[in-house]
């Protein structure tokens, strides 16, 4: 398989921070390739130097074989950027968006309207094209930066956070719009902390954390790598607050977590510890209301590596997220 | 030049242009827009020229000349931080054109805004109140040129590396407000003393003040057409510190 992004040594600083650390990984031409990480981990830095909007400080990075900082013309044209904050024209309309972006992209004249019309109806906004997308809401906005960045038919997509925010429909039509794209042939470059969205969409996943890649693999490797993080999932009634201590007294269980009204224990044995779970409901009076096992899902793996918890921000990193944002994050 | 050359530079044009039509449909055809552009320059033209006994011609060629200089400098510095805020200015950072390409872009929107304003006082001076241009050919290129200049020398300030307008608004009108002073617009050149003549060399204003004298008046200080040559290098010379400074803008991550 060719690689579409080849990443090598890749180091940003701002100022006296550091951001991203000497990162090096590869993307396969026609997968999705998912990048993780808590808030400031560096995520948005490495897509904003991937996407040329910003200087690597050190470091090289080649798309579909052209040097990045050489040659990015012909990167430019066959990518496209749907970023985390939808950036249409407001004072524009559908239609007028997607027309000015065709121009922008050179998009062969006789083409542009039979395109624009077909992602307009794609995305379900072929009725409001005449509406100035100030009226738009959020999900539609999201809709048409996506149906935007893809009207030249770019053969790399980076999308940064694209769900977040969303109605349930919205993001559930963007992420079968992504598969979608996946499968006519678009590599598709994924920046998220939605750790399921990732682990429903893509093929590979690198995990970065305080700006280097802490792990890179499959979901379901990552997952398999570790097994020490499985656990059992049981719902009691009455649901007593005071279930979390004595359950977590349970031999062989390392934590547990209340997850709704579900209490996640996790152990490197979950069957052993099932015949404990009845026994303890027996003498707690409670009933078991649902009993499952489960194996480590991509959420665990990220909290085992990251060691914190989805878009929480460690000291270390909160400093750095101020700074950063400051300076164009 | 190989065919390869003659595509890129088609491309460019279409992308500098498709740049300006969109900012002139989103920005400047809003009535804000028209009406700070004609109205600063009416109210400085008034401030400095009421009771001072001043010809029609006179004060029109000084009109032209603020007009073309506030208006074109002023859309930029506020444009592009707006677009760097609300994230459009990435759109146009990562479409396949070059940076010169998009600044001028920018630069001919903002010429194309400062043209149409100035035809605004220009046609009811001639119409409206009979005033005869000296040379009305002259008039016809001095207003784009400048117009063109003023236009790129405010981009210089739009393109610091910041999101917020209020950051370049401080630097712009510092520097804009004083270089008015000193330009031969309420002063004539022939009239400055040496020293003050040699600091408004200094300033792109007086080469477009000095042009509009020899278009409406029919007379100047310096030679129209050193003026009319000096204001398209003024274009190029503002826009190698404006890409510059989006050079450095990418370094910091505006």
């Amino acid at each position: 398989m060719e690689i579409a992004i080849d990443i090598h040594n890749l180091t940003k600083y701002y100022g006296d921070l550091l951001a991203v650390n000497r990162i090096n990984f590869q993307v396969k031409q026609g997968e999705v390739f998912g990048f993780l990480g808590p808030n400031g981990a560096g995520k948005t830095t490495t897509q904003r130097m991937l996407t040329t909007l910003l200087e690597p400080t050190e470091g090289r990075i080649q798309i579909y074989g052209h040097d990045l900082a050489q040659d990015p013309m012909p990167v430019k044209r066959q990518m496209g950027l749907v970023p985390e904050e939808s950036n249409v024209y407001t004072e524009l309309t559908a239609w007028g968006n997607l027309m000015f972006t065709a121009k922008l992209y050179r998009v062969p004249p006789g083409d542009r309207e039979p395109r624009a019309r077909d992602l307009l109806e794609t995305f379900g906004l072929w009725e409001k094209r005449h509406v100035k997308v100030e009226e738009f809401s959020k999900g539609m906005r999201r809709r048409l930066s996506i149906a935007m960045a893809i009207i030249h038919r770019p053969s790399l997509l980076f999308l940064d956070e694209p769900t977040p925010g969303l109605d349930a429909q919205s993001a559930r039509a963007i992420r079968k719009m992504i598969r979608d794209l996946n499968a006519e042939g678009t590599t598709i470059y994924l920046t998220t902390h939605q750790i399921e969205e990732a682990n429903q969409l893509c093929d590979r996943v690198a995990i970065i954390d305080h700006g280097q890649i802490a792990a890179i693999d499959t979901p379901e490797h990552l997952k398999a790598a570790f097994q020490k993080v499985q656990s059992v999932e049981i719902a009691l009634s009455p649901d007593g607050g005071t279930h979390g201590e004595r359950l977590k007294t349970l031999p062989g269980v390392s934590q547990a977590v209340k997850r709704g009204d579900k209490w996640r224990l996790y152990t490197e044995q979950p069957s052993a510890l099932l015949p404990r779970l009845v026994e303890y409901a027996e003498k707690q009076n409670a009933k078991i209301v649902s009993l499952c096992t489960l194996g480590p899902s991509l959420e665990d793996v990220f909290l085992q590596i990251t060691g914190q918890e989805i878009g929480a921000v460690q000291h270390k990193t909160k400093t750095s997220t101020g700074k950063i944002r400051k300076g164009g994050r | 030049m190989s065919r390869g050359w003659i595509t890129r530079l088609q491309d460019e044009i279409s992308q500098a242009w498709a740049v300006a039509v969109k900012d002139v449909r989103v920005y400047y055809l809003t009535p804000p827009m028209i009406m700070f552009g004609l109205m600063l320059p009416l109210f400085l033209f008034f401030s400095f020229s009421i009771k001072r006994e001043i010809g029609l011609e006179i004060g029109l060629a000084r009109l032209l000349a603020l007009t073309t200089f506030f208006t074109a400098s002023s859309a930029g510095p506020v444009i592009i931080p707006l677009e760097r805020r609300v994230g459009t200015y990435d759109r146009l950072l990562t479409a396949p054109m070059s940076l010169t390409t998009l600044l001028l872009g920018k630069t001919l929107v903002g010429a194309f805004f400062a043209t149409l304003v100035s035809a605004v006082p220009l046609l009811i001076s001639i119409l409206g109140l009979g005033v005869n241009l000296a040379d009305p050919g002259l008039l016809l290129i001095s207003v784009p040129l400048a117009s063109l200049a003023f236009s790129a020398f405010g981009l210089v300030f739009a393109s610091i590396p910041t999101r917020s307008v209020g950051n370049i608004m401080m630097p712009s009108t510092l520097v804009r407000w004083p270089l008015m002073f000193i330009s031969g617009i309420f002063i004539p050149l022939e009239e400055m003393a040496p020293w003050a003549r040699t600091l408004a060399y200094f300033s792109p204003l007086t080469y477009a003040q000095d042009l509009m004298n020899h278009a409406v008046l029919g007379k100047g200080f310096l030679n129209p057409w050193i003026d009319a040559a000096i204001l398209p290098l003024l274009l190029i010379l503002f826009l190698i510190p404006a890409a510059r400074l989006h050079h450095r803008s990418r370094v910091l991550g505006y």
